[in-house]
C-alpha cells in the first residue's frame, strides 16, 4: 500500500511538473506577445517583472526559457522565477523582450503532494484498522462464544450445549462436526452410567438367592468346619451386596435423581442417628460430646440420611477405644472429630473411590465417596484435618 | 394365614414358600404379572408379598388394583431397586411396608408378622412362649406375672427371635433389623454379642432357662423349652 502511494505520490509529481511547466512557457510566451504589441503602439511597456531592450539587429534570436531567484521584499527571501527570453523584430527593430512569471517551488509540490498522500495513507490504515476490527469481531463472535462453552462443557452436564450460529460455511462446519461430537459423547457417557446402575440393579437378584441358600445351609446340621465355611462366605457376599448398593447410590447420584429438595432440621436427625447408635457406641467404650443448634438446610432426606450415617459410622469404625467423639452444628457448619491413628494413605485421596486404611478392610471404600457426592450435590463443601491425633471432618453449609 | 408371594425368581420364590410355610402360613405363588393378576381376582389373601420388577408389568399395577379392589390385604413391597421413589409411590400406594433385596428371610418373616397382627388382630395378639408373654403394643414382656424390664434393642432382638423361633439367626440379619442396613455393621458384631449376652442372662435370671443358643460362629437360635 505504502509503495502504491508512493509511486502515485511521484508520479503525481512527475505529471503536474511536466504539465506546470508547459503552462508556465505558454503564459510566458503570450506574455511576450503582448509586450512585444506595446512595443509596436509605442506604448511604455508596463507589466510587471518584464524588461525590454532594443538590440542590434544580428543580435542571436534563439529563445532561451530558464530559471532564476529573486529576492522577494515582502517575504525577505529568494522565490524562484521562470524567465523566458526572446527576441522579437517589431516595426523592423530588434527588441529583447524578457518576460518572468513567479512558481512556487518543486519542493513545495514535493511536499504538498508528500503531506497529502500521507494524510491518505493514514486515514486509510485507521479506517481500516477500524473497520476489519469491527467485521472480525462480528465474525469471530459466534467463533469465540462457542470456544468458551467448549471449554466448560462436560459430558456430566444435564443439558447439551448451546451452540451460536455462524454464516461463514468454515464456522458451520466446525459446529456441526463439534456438536456431533460433544453430543456423542454425553451419549455414551450417558449409556455408560445407566449401564452401571442397571447392573447394580441385576446383581442384586442373583445376590440375594446366594444369601437365601447360604442362610439355607446354615439351618442345617453342619459340622464346625463347614459352619465356618458358610460364615466365610456370608460375609463375602454381605460385603459384596453392601457395595453392590452403595454402587448404585453413587450412580443415582451422578445421575442427579435426587433433585426433590425439602427444608431439613440436621440437628433433629442427628439426635436420631446418635439415639439409634447409642450402643454401638457404648459397646467400643466410645462417649458423646455433643453441642447441636437448630439448624434447618433444604436437601433430600434420604440423602441426609445417608451422609449422617456414613460419618457417624466412619468416626464409629476409626475412634480408639476408649475415645470421645464430639460432634459440633451451627448454622454454618457440622464438625465431627474423633481421636484415631492417621491416614496410612495420602490424604487428598480420603473421599475417592475404594479408598480404605490397610487396618480395616472391611468397609466398602465408598462411605466417605457418598459424603463427598452428597455434599457436592447439595453445594456444601466438606474438608478433612487431622491435628494432635484427632480427625476433624467439617461440612460447610454455604 | 393366607399369603400370596409375587416373585419372579424361582430360586428366591423356593426359599421364601419353604420358610413362610415353615412358620405356619398357606403360601400361594405367582411368578409373573399375569399370574398374580388372575389370582388377585379370584382369591382373597392376609398379607401379599409383591415384588416390583415383574415380566410383564410393574407391581405397582398390581397393587393399585389390590386397593381398587377395597382388598383387605396387607401389601408387603420386594424390590431389587433401592430406590426411594418406588417406596414412596408404594407407600402412597397404600403398601403397608417395603423390604429391598436381597433381604434375610428371618426379617421377611419378621415384617409379615408385624403385618399379620396389625392387619387380623388390630395389634392385639399377644405372643406366648411358655410363660413368657409378649405385648405388642404397650412392648412389654411379662414372665408369668411379673414384668420384665429389657432396652429398647433387647426387646426388639427377643421378639425378632420369637418370630423366627427354631431358625439359626445371623449375626448379619440381627444388626440389620436392629440398626438398619445404613450402618457400615461389618466390624460391629461385638456390639450384637453384648445385646445377645445381655437378653439371655435377664431372661434366664427370670425363667432359670436359657432359650437362645450359640450355633458355631454363624448366629443364634431360640428355642423354647
Amino acid at each position: 500500500m505504502a509503495v502504491i502511494l508512493s509511486i502515485a505520490g511521484i508520479a503525481l509529481y512527475l505529471l503536474l511538473r511536466q504539465e506546470v511547466t508547459a503552462e508556465i512557457k505558454e503564459q510566458l510566451e503570450l506574455q511576450a506577445d503582448l509586450v512585444a504589441d506595446q512595443v509596436a503602439q509605442g506604448k511604455t511597456v508596463n507589466f510587471p517583472l518584464t524588461t525590454v531592450s532594443e538590440v542590434s539587429a544580428d543580435f542571436p534570436h534563439d529563445k532561451r526559457l530558464g530559471d532564476t531567484l529573486i529576492y522577494d521584499r515582502l517575504q525577505r527571501e529568494n522565490e524562484g522565477y521562470y524567465y523566458l527570453t526572446l527576441v522579437k523584430k517589431v516595426n523592423q527593430r530588434n527588441y529583447q523582450i524578457t518576460v518572468m512569471t513567479s512558481y512556487i517551488g518543486w519542493e513545495r509540490y514535493y511536499k504538498t503532494i508528500f503531506i497529502s498522500f500521507l494524510g491518505v495513507a493514514l486515514w486509510m490504515a485507521f479506517f481500516g484498522v477500524l473497520i476489519n476490527y469491527y467485521s472480525n469481531r462480528k465474525i469471530w463472535k459466534p467463533f469465540f462464544l462457542n470456544l468458551e462453552n467448549l471449554k466448560q462443557f462436560s459430558v456430566r452436564s444435564a443439558q447439551p450445549l448451546q451452540w451460536h450460529d455462524s454464516t461463514i460455511t468454515e464456522f458451520k462446519e466446525l459446529h456441526y462436526s463439534l456438536k456431533d461430537l460433544t453430543e456423542r459423547s454425553r451419549r455414551e457417557y450417558l449409556a455408560l452410567r445407566e449401564f452401571t446402575e442397571n447392573a447394580s440393579h441385576e446383581i442384586q437378584t442373583p445376590l440375594g438367592i446366594i444369601q437365601s441358600k447360604l442362610d439355607r445351609m446354615s439351618q442345617l446340621e453342619v459340622s464346625e468346619e463347614m459352619a465356618r465355611y458358610i460364615v466365610q462366605a456370608k460375609s463375602g457376599v454381605e460385603r459384596l451386596s453392601k457395595m453392590n448398593r452403595n454402587l448404585l447410590l453413587l450412580a443415582k447420584l451422578d445421575n442427579q435423581v435426587y433433585s426433590e429438595k425439602q427444608l431439613i432440621r440436621v440437628d433433629e436427625l442427628l439426635s436420631q442417628h446418635l439415639e439409634q447408635m447409642e450402643e454401638l457406641f457404648s459397646v467400643r467404650n466410645i462417649t458423646l460430646s455433643k453441642n447441636l443448634c437448630p439448624v434447618t438446610v433444604k436437601s433430600d432426606r434420604h440423602l441426609c440420611d445417608i451422609l449422617l450415617s456414613n460419618l457417624l459410622s466412619n468416626a464409629l469404625r476409626y475412634t480408639s477405644s476408649p475415645g470421645e467423639i464430639a460432634i459440633f452444628l451451627s448454622d454454618q457448619q457440622l464438625i465431627i472429630s474423633n481421636p484415631g491413628s492417621a491416614l496410612d494413605f495420602p490424604s487428598e485421596h480420603l473421599f475417592d473411590r475404594f479408598t480404605k486404611s490397610a487396618n480395616h478392610t472391611q468397609g466398602t471404600g465408598l462411605g466417605l465417596a457418598i459424603v463427598h457426592q452428597i455434599c457436592l450435590l447439595n453445594g456444601w463443601t466438606i474438608a478433612h484435618t487431622y491435628r494432635m491425633g484427632v480427625h476433624y471432618f467439617s461440612i460447610d453449609f454455604n | 394365614m393366607k399369603l400370596l408371594l409375587i416373585e419372579d425368581e424361582p430360586l428366591l420364590m423356593d426359599e421364601m414358600e419353604a420358610y413362610l410355610t415353615e412358620q405356619g402360613y398357606r403360601c400361594e405363588k405367582a411368578m409373573s404379572f399375569e399370574a398374580g393378576e388372575d389370582k388377585i381376582a379370584l382369591y382373597e389373601y392376609d398379607v401379599v408379598i409383591l415384588d416390583i420388577t415383574l415380566p410383564g408389568g410393574n407391581g405397582l399395577a398390581l397393587l393399585q388394583m389390590l386397593k381398587k379392589q377395597h382388598s383387605e390385604a396387607g401389601v408387603l413391597i420386594v424390590s431389587a431397586k433401592d430406590s426411594l421413589n418406588d417406596k414412596l409411590v408404594g407407600l402412597n400406594l397404600g403398601a403397608d411396608d417395603y423390604i429391598t433385596k436381597p433381604f434375610h428371610l428371618e426379617e421377611l418373616n419378621a415384617r409379615v408378622n408385624a403385618l399379620v397382627r396389625r392387619k387380623s388382630f388390630k395389634g392385639n395378639a399377644q405372643i406366648i412362649v411358655d410363660d413368657l408373654i409378649i405385648d405388642p403394643v404397650a412392648k412389654t414382656v411379662f414372665y408369668k406375672e411379673t414384668l420384665v424390664n429389657f432396652t429398647k434393642k433387647e426387646y426388639e432382638l427377643l421378639l425378632y427371635f420369637i418370630v423366627n423361633k427354631n431358625r439359626v439367626v445371623s449375626r448379619q440379619s440381627i444388626a440389620e433389623h436392629l440398626w438398619g442396613d445404613h450402618y457400615d455393621m461389618a466390624d460391629n458384631f461385638d456390639t450384637v454379642y453384648v445385646h445377645t449376652m445381655n437378653l439371655r442372662k435377664k431372661i434366664a435370671a427370670h425363667t432359670g432357662f436359657d432359650y437362645i443358643k450359640t450355633v458355631y460362629g454363624m448366629g443364634y437360635k431360640f428355642t423354647s423349652a
